[in-house]
């Protein structure tokens, strides 16, 4: 671990699941010293260095340091507490799957908002990725020796990032679309919701749950 | 770092889109590599991701070739393998935050070109000018915090100044094609720190053996 024990860190953002959870979830699998912050929006906009959220404040010996960006934000936790591989290519192996996690959170919105004739294109588009995702995951899933963790038999930032993608798709974008969870969930492997349900019993993760739920409530004995 | 004999092929369209970051990355390492244009979408089954760019490593041992894709993380891998990433965490993430910064503007240039009505598109045009202004404000601060050489970070070509060069390269000159006015939207934004960063790069000795495809991005610039 890279963190000094009087390390304290501040993650800011909305209090909702939206872009921040794979950080709550690193900083929680981390056992950091962490706090979370609502700034009062869009009041502190201009106060951000991005005047965007979420914000990473990394504070330790007196000094701040700032970092801004989830997916930047994710992978430096990621590398600072040792979920992140040091080999560059198995790092890059479990980066490609959040960068692909992200396009499909892209096309979502795409086909959420297009219209006119690229509204059923962008539907499609957004399935066959998606579908194409799921198959990768089973793929990778195959490979490794525990179907509890998708490389190694440890936690890894594939695994946390991939529960937040799920979590953030089955749990949270209903307020965008109210169809969106069941139509994720009957895209999903009895492989992949085994996998998903194991990350969560994480001891690790524990810490988490006591102040959200878990998902094994929302897939019945029939998902399996 | 990998060995020096490795050797690569960057799979992509005969495009500058979002493979071009990538191109000047090899060309700066130094490394061999070629590029190809699969037949698409025949080839997009044999693509980790159904999409491109993809980046493979060859193998040197008989080992299965090394395999990556999505572009920002091939960017990365090749900047982290061959030193214009730090290896310092807090010095790379800085870099890394600007990137994905881009990212998120290239999203809603996206979002636009998907909107059909005018209503949509011109919500989407007003989020896409914002970002955009506020990707300008980071990138001229750190030019000018940097002493305005036309380096973001230090003193030698990094893997912030190359990215932010092949995003404007892809703004400037590859939208077009997708929204004609880019180019109204986009220049008369650019402070004369970031236009000095474009020259800064398209000078570099590393990047001159670069030969992109689009030309001169310091004579769209400057023009």
């Amino acid at each position: 671990m890279l963190s000094g024990s009087d390390t304290v860190y501040v993650l800011r953002y909305f209090d909702v699941i939206g872009r921040a959870e794979g950080c709550r979830l690193l900083l929680t699998a981390a056992n950091a010293s962490w706090t979370e912050e609502h700034p009062e929006w869009p009041a502190e906009k201009a106060n951000q260095p991005f005047e965007r959220l979420p914000v990473l404040v990394e504070r330790s010996n007196g000094n701040e340091w700032i970092l801004c960006e989830s997916l930047t934000i994710e992978r430096y936790l990621a590398r600072v507490f040792g979920f992140m591989p040091t080999d560059l290519k198995q790092a890059a192996l479990q980066e490609q799957m959040a960068d692909q996690q992200a396009d499909l959170l892209s096309a979502f919105f795409g086909q959420l908002t297009a219209t006119g004739d690229m509204k059923s294109k962008q539907i499609d588009e957004f399935n066959t990725l998606f579908d194409r995702m799921v198959k990768e995951h089973g793929r990778i899933l195959s490979r490794s020796s525990s179907k509890q963790h998708l490389f190694g038999d440890q936690l890894s930032y594939a695994d946390i990032s991939l529960y937040a993608f799920y979590k953030l798709f089955i749990v949270y974008l209903k307020c965008y679309q109210s169809d969106i969870a069941e139509i994720v969930k009957s895209k999903l492997t009895p492989e992949i919701i085994n996998l998903i349900l194991s990350i969560e019993k994480e001891p690790q993760l524990a810490p988490h749950f006591s102040k959200c739920d878990t998902m094994a409530a929302i897939f019945t004995a029939k998902d399996f | 770092m990998s060995p020096s004999n490795a050797s690569y092929t960057l799979r992509y369209f005969d495009a500058i889109g979002l493979a071009e970051s990538s191109r000047i990355l090899l060309t700066v390492a130094g490394v061999e590599w070629t590029e190809e244009h699969p037949e698409w979408p025949q080839e997009k089954p044999n693509q980790p991701h159904g999409r491109m760019p993809v980046l493979v490593e060859k193998s040197t041992d008989g080992s299965p070739d090394f395999v990556i894709c999505e572009s920002t993380n091939i960017e990365r891998y090749l900047a982290r393998t061959y030193g214009f990433l730090p290896a310092d965490l807090k010095q790379a993430a800085l870099q890394e935050q600007i990137r994905d910064l881009m990212s998120d503007v290239g999203n809603l240039i996206t979002g636009y070109v998907h909107c059909k009505n005018e209503e949509d598109k011109a919500e989407f045009q007003t989020k896409f000018e914002g970002l955009l202004e506020t990707l300008i404000k980071v990138q001229t601060k750190l030019l000018k915090d940097n002493g305005n050489t036309g380096r973001m970070f230090g003193d030698k070509l990094s893997y912030a100044d190359i990215i932010a060069y092949g995003f404007y390269m892809n703004l400037l000159v590859s939208l077009i094609k997708f929204k004609a006015d880019i180019v109204d939207d986009v220049k008369p934004k650019l402070t004369p720190e970031i236009v000095k960063l474009i020259s800064t790069v398209e000078t570099d000795p590393l990047v001159e053996k670069h030969k992109s495809r689009g030309g001169s991005l310091v004579a769209v610039v400057s023009a």
